[in-house]
């Protein structure tokens, strides 16, 4: 397991995180030993602050040779041609390609992974119309664990085979987009005890699918049509036009537009398997747009997920119709 | 008959001049009609493609060939193998390799210096209005590179012909 771990995070960083991080950079995140960069969930750099890897729920700082430091006044701190030269790197001198994401404040890189900007919003008419002098970057590494949503899969299929809608609730990095990823894969190839599904998705980050010009580059299934790069609302209308899915899904639900159109997929007979940012049912409740769909029972199912003791630990799976806990525990993932 | 090889070899290499040098001249509004071609062709793939700029600036090359299309071909896959260099370094770098082939002048060589350190930075509405103001630039560019062949590619030519009969002349 523990060299699966350090296989897998050698793989990420050397395929999708290391083509976008200066020399420097690089030369002291490869100084640290796999048996500390096996659970790196994000590296984390910040203008005049040390450079943070952060393992699970802790975080690590490095000196300039590589060495893990507990001193911050011993630390690498980051400068502005780091954040600078990164940002090139990752938007391969396209910054025009990226102006849709940019615009909320995150670039999509190959192999899915989020990187997270912050910086001086530039506002023009009431909306943000780009980010300048960028400060701060957080690259969050996505993996794709098969299986993590084995637990998950009985209570969301129906004898006859049909999926429930189910809403994945978590706070961020618990490993919603890990688990919607795998949950995806696993309807669209079937088992012995159900039979595949033809699934469309909406992945408006480039996050599920990691698409790379327009290709996934995980595996999602047989039967999963992608829509890269495309607003959820405007994508999941187009897909049940055009791809007559059974089950569409998406990442982080939250605006007016996306609520309507989840409505307008269960009106059409599609299920919905999506995720919300949350920490439990009675806290979304009261929230805008999400909470209106809780209330009105749109969903079968809701999958709560938290990141304690684990990233991806499944805290409970409930029946909305009469929130009853069907499972409670915790799953590694 | 030594004098007359003599007389006739010069007269060769002085219309072989001539005639290079007018072919240099109508070259270099071909060369410039290229670029804007590949410079209208880029803004289409970045502004409706949202290409990539190594990509785009590789497929702005379709079907043209030559010292420009190698010029836009090499900055693409340095740009590609090296994306930590600047599309500005980069551009410095393919011009001044291949200075022999490009028949450019130096204003015409600042206005793709200068487009390299505007690609990529900004949004697809700026880059839009930026590439056209280059092609603008070079369209004007052309026309006086047009404006100079016409004028000047003939004159070359009976030049190099008549400066090898006079040479001939004056030795004989």
């Amino acid at each position: 397991m523990t060299d699966n771990k350090n296989i897998l995070i050698k793989k990420i960083l050397e395929q999708s995180i290391y083509p976008v991080l200066p020399d420097q950079l690089i030369a002291m995140i490869s100084a640290i030993s796999l048996e500390h960069l096996r659970d790196l969930t994000e590296i984390r750099l910040r203008i005049n602050q040390p450079l943070l890897l952060v393992l699970g729920n802790q975080d690590i700082t490095v000196n300039p040779m590589g060495e893990v430091v507990v001193n911050y006044n011993e630390a690498y701190l980051c400068n502005q041609d780091d954040i600078q030269r990164t940002l090139q790197l990752m938007s391969k001198n396209s910054l025009y390609a990226f102006e849709h994401q940019l615009k909320m404040g995150f670039l999509t890189i190959d192999g899915g992974h989020r990187i997270g900007l912050t910086g001086q919003a530039i506002i023009d008419a009431g909306e943000v119309k780009t980010l300048k002098s960028i400060n701060g970057l957080n690259i969050r590494l996505a993996r794709e664990v098969k299986g993590c949503a084995d637990q998950i899969i009985p209570y969301i299929i129906t004898k006859e085979g049909q999926v429930l809608n189910t809403l994945i609730i978590s706070p961020p990095r618990c490993g919603k987009t890990t688990i919607l990823r795998d949950l995806i894969r696993q309807i669209s190839m079937g088992s012995k005890i159900y039979k595949g599904l033809p699934v469309g998705v909406v992945d408006e980050r480039s996050e599920i699918a990691a698409c790379k010009s327009g290709i996934s580059t995980v595996d999602l299934g047989i039967r999963t049509d992608v829509l890269d790069n495309c607003p959820k609302a405007m994508g999941m209308l187009m897909l049940i036009r055009s791809m007559s899915p059974a089950v569409v899904a998406t990442d982080e639900l939250g605006r007016a537009e996306d609520i309507h159109a989840v409505r307008e997929a269960l009106n059409a007979g599609v299920s919905v398997v999506t995720t919300v940012h949350g920490k439990d049912l009675s806290e979304l409740l009261h929230r805008p747009y999400v909470g209106e769909l809780l209330q009105n029972k749109y969903f079968h199912r809701y999958i709560l997920l938290s990141d304690d003791p684990r990233v991806g630990t499944i805290k409970k799976i409930i029946d909305s119709s009469n929130n009853k806990i069907l499972w409670e525990g915790a799953k590694k993932c | 008959m030594l004098k007359l090889i003599g007389s006739l070899l010069v007269l060769l290499v002085s219309s072989y001049i001539g005639f290079k040098m007018a072919s240099r001249c109508q070259e270099r509004p071909r060369q410039l009609r290229q670029i804007i071609t590949c410079v209208g062709s880029l803004r289409s793939h970045i502004i409706y493609s949202c290409l990539p700029l190594h990509e785009a600036i590789a497929n702005s090359t379709n079907g043209i060939y030559g010292p420009i299309a190698e010029f836009f071909q090499q900055v693409a896959n340095l740009l590609e193998k090296n994306a930590s260099l600047t599309p500005q370094e980069i551009i410095k770098k393919v011009l001044s390799e291949m200075e022999g082939s490009l028949i450019l002048k130096r204003p015409e060589i600042e206005v793709l210096y200068v487009l390299g350190g505007n690609l990529g930075v900004m949004n697809c509405k700026e880059q839009e209005k930026y590439l056209s103001l280059v092609i603008e630039q070079l369209e004007r560019f052309e026309n006086e590179a047009t404006r100079l062949r016409d004028l000047n590619t003939k004159m070359y030519r009976y030049l190099g012909i008549c400066g090898g009969l006079a040479i001939v002349i004056i030795l004989l």
